[in-house]
């Protein structure tokens, strides 16, 4: 359904992203100086425990938590507004339906007297025109059909533009501002295999692996503000980074394979009608009605 | 489906409302939220609110949204020149808008200019062939001119797509009772059934369709679906209790020269007849001596 729109969500996105180049300014800024205390204490403390100065928690990890919360929100706003209207595949709509109703039909088979369960079943899964039936030389063709439509190839890599383009911005702020000192203690102990991911920044061979830099900070944030996000935005947004990443994997909505495995569910199905029961628990509940 | 808390709560704002207490915007918002069907009410209260040019600006964009509510409030009202107002002011607001030009399609379809309603609507189709809402919308233009055969055919085609629409089906359904097609009647229901096991109404209908195809295993199967109806609503529904008693007289009357192979289902005609006289005694102590002659009858023949 077209949505009304107006001027003002576009002055709002751009506020956001006015929002954004600020805090750019004013952290990077005080990146630096962060970056200079702690180098002299770390050389002071090679022991056990590291104390790391609190200007690393206000300019370094509060910063950086607030400006990736302001790019999930302002990416969520231009992919709103950078959504093309999709036409829906007939087929498409079509088999979704479908596998709606053949699960309505196996969640619900008992209510239903048996000879109209037996009819249905047989128009979903007849050999030669039941709804459900896929031949088998139709089943690759989405694949093949994600690479050539122009349509829903161009809609997947804006999909992934809007995704990959800000994490690699970010990340390369990241590191460029924020590398080569300690950020943050991880309470618990790691390995030392760790080591390579965690502290790269960071020089020293001799420091706990616990002492992470800033970039475990900014993975951290990645994963963990979803939750956030859907709290704020609502539950459709286009911050689901990694829910994205799997559905790409598994390509997508595949149709033929779930109607096969709706197929399969249907087969399975032992008709079995409650309704005498419920007679029997009408009778019950009129007893107690009517005492 | 309402549930029974935000109909109480529907009908509290609506006293609210109607005593001239405050509130008219929530009660809209409400009525378009439970999409029930107050027409009169809505197109008050909703003028109201989009006259008063303060309350308006209070709004913000919810206007629009309200301007829309009260067009199609006015048409049900059969105001005509209400609903073109406000149509209009939502045409100068949006131009390019379908959610309009649906708007501009029921109003012709009010003024009973059916040619061009079936013409713009076809026209919106074939921009988007997946508009439900237009489809349904051909479908009433359809039944309202009388052409039944056609809505049928219409609504058949939008299921053939659409299958999962629950409410298309129940329209399917009552069309066909209206037409006396009970046996795809009975489809529908079960249709119905299917997608929303736990929904009392639907029991009810489909039995009463069996009911009335009649035969001795419809007749079963009806009193069966009459008991779980009994069972969702916690013996509370009186026309469930009624078909129960009618079932089983009937069941008996056709069984008459076989073995009676019914199970207990004296007792639960019994505990029906029971359940009615004490419902009746309660609220209806008048009616009471015709509802004992009434099922004494029935109980002489079973």
């Amino acid at each position: 359904m077209d949505k009304f729109r107006d001027c003002g969500d576009i002055k709002k996105d751009l506020r956001y992203l006015y929002t954004v180049q600020f805090w750019v300014f004013l952290v990077s800024r005080n990146a630096n100086r962060g970056e200079r205390k702690s180098r002299e204490r770390e050389r002071g403390a090679m022991a056990e425990d590291l104390v790391l100065d609190t200007a690393i928690r206000d300019w370094v990890l509060i910063p950086l938590s607030v400006v990736m919360v302001l790019i999930g929100v302002l990416r969520y706003f231009v992919s709103k507004l950078m959504r093309s209207a999709q036409i829906p595949d007939a087929k498409l709509v079509k088999e979704g339906q479908v596998i709606v109703r053949a699960r309505n039909l196996r969640a619900a088979a008992n209510f239903i007297p048996p000879k109209s369960f037996r009819a249905r079943r047989l128009y979903y899964s007849n050999e030669e025109n039941g709804l459900l039936y896929v031949p088998k030389g139709q089943a690759p063709n989405a694949q093949a059909q994600m690479f050539s439509d122009p349509n829903m190839a161009m809609d997947m890599m804006k999909k992934n533009l809007s995704m990959i383009i800000p994490q690699t911005l970010t990340f390369a702020w990241v590191n460029f501002f924020f590398s080569g000192f300690v950020a943050a203690k991880i309470p618990f102990p790691l390995t030392q295999r760790f080591r390579a991911m965690l502290q790269n920044g960071i020089d020293l061979s001799t420091v706990d692996v616990s002492y992470v830099s800033s970039r475990s900070w900014y993975f951290l944030n990645l994963f963990g503000l979803r939750g956030l996000f859907s709290i704020i935005l609502g539950e459709e947004n286009a911050t689901d980074d990694t829910q994205r990443m799997m559905q790409m994997t598994g390509f997508g909505f595949d149709p033929t394979k779930s109607l096969g495995a709706e197929k399969d569910g249907l087969d399975i199905v032992q008709h079995d009608w409650t309704m005498p029961k419920f007679e029997r628990r009408a009778e019950a509940v009129l007893r107690k009605l009517v005492r | 489906m309402v549930t029974k808390s935000e109909e109480d709560q529907l009908n509290r704002l609506e006293a609210q409302v109607d005593n001239a207490g405050g509130g008219a915007w929530e009660y809209l918002c409400l009525v378009r939220k439970l999409k029930v069907r107050r027409p009169d009410k809505v197109l008050k209260h909703g003028l109201a609110i989009l006259n008063d040019s303060k309350k308006r600006s209070a709004l913000g964009t919810e206007e629009w949204t309200l301007c829309e509510q009260v067009a199609v409030a006015a048409m049900d009202c059969q105001s005509l020149d209400v609903a073109k107002d406000c149509i209009k002011v939502l045409r100068k607001r949006f131009p390019d808008s379908k959610r309009v030009g649906r708007l501009e399609g029921m109003l012709l379809e009010a003024k009973g200019l059916w040619a061009e309603a079936e013409k713009a609507y076809s026209s919106f189709l074939e921009d988007n062939p997946f508009d439900q809402v237009i489809h349904k919308r051909r479908v009433a233009l359809a039944k309202a001119q009388g052409n039944i055969t056609t809505a049928i055919e219409c609504l058949n085609k939008y299921l053939d797509t659409f299958m999962a629409d629950h409410d298309a089906w129940r329209e399917l359904a009552e069309i066909y009772i209206s037409l006396q097609m009970y046996k795809q009647a009975a489809f529908c229901y079960e249709e119905l059934i299917l997608s929303q096991p736990t929904n009392p109404l639907h029991h009810l209908a489909y039995a009463d369709v069996l009911y009335t195809i009649g035969g001795l295993e419809n007749l079963q199967a009806a009193k069966k679906y009459y008991a779980s109806t009994i069972n969702l609503t916690g013996g509370k529904n009186r026309r469930a209790l009624f078909g129960v008693c009618l079932c089983t007289s009937a069941i008996g009357q056709l069984s008459k020269g076989r073995n009676k192979e019914d199970k207990d289902s004296p007792e639960l005609q019994l505990l029906a007849v029971a359940a009615l006289e004490k419902d009746y005694k309660q609220r209806a102590p008048g009616k009471l001596p015709l509802l004992t002659s009434a099922l004494k009858s029935l109980r002489v023949s079973s």
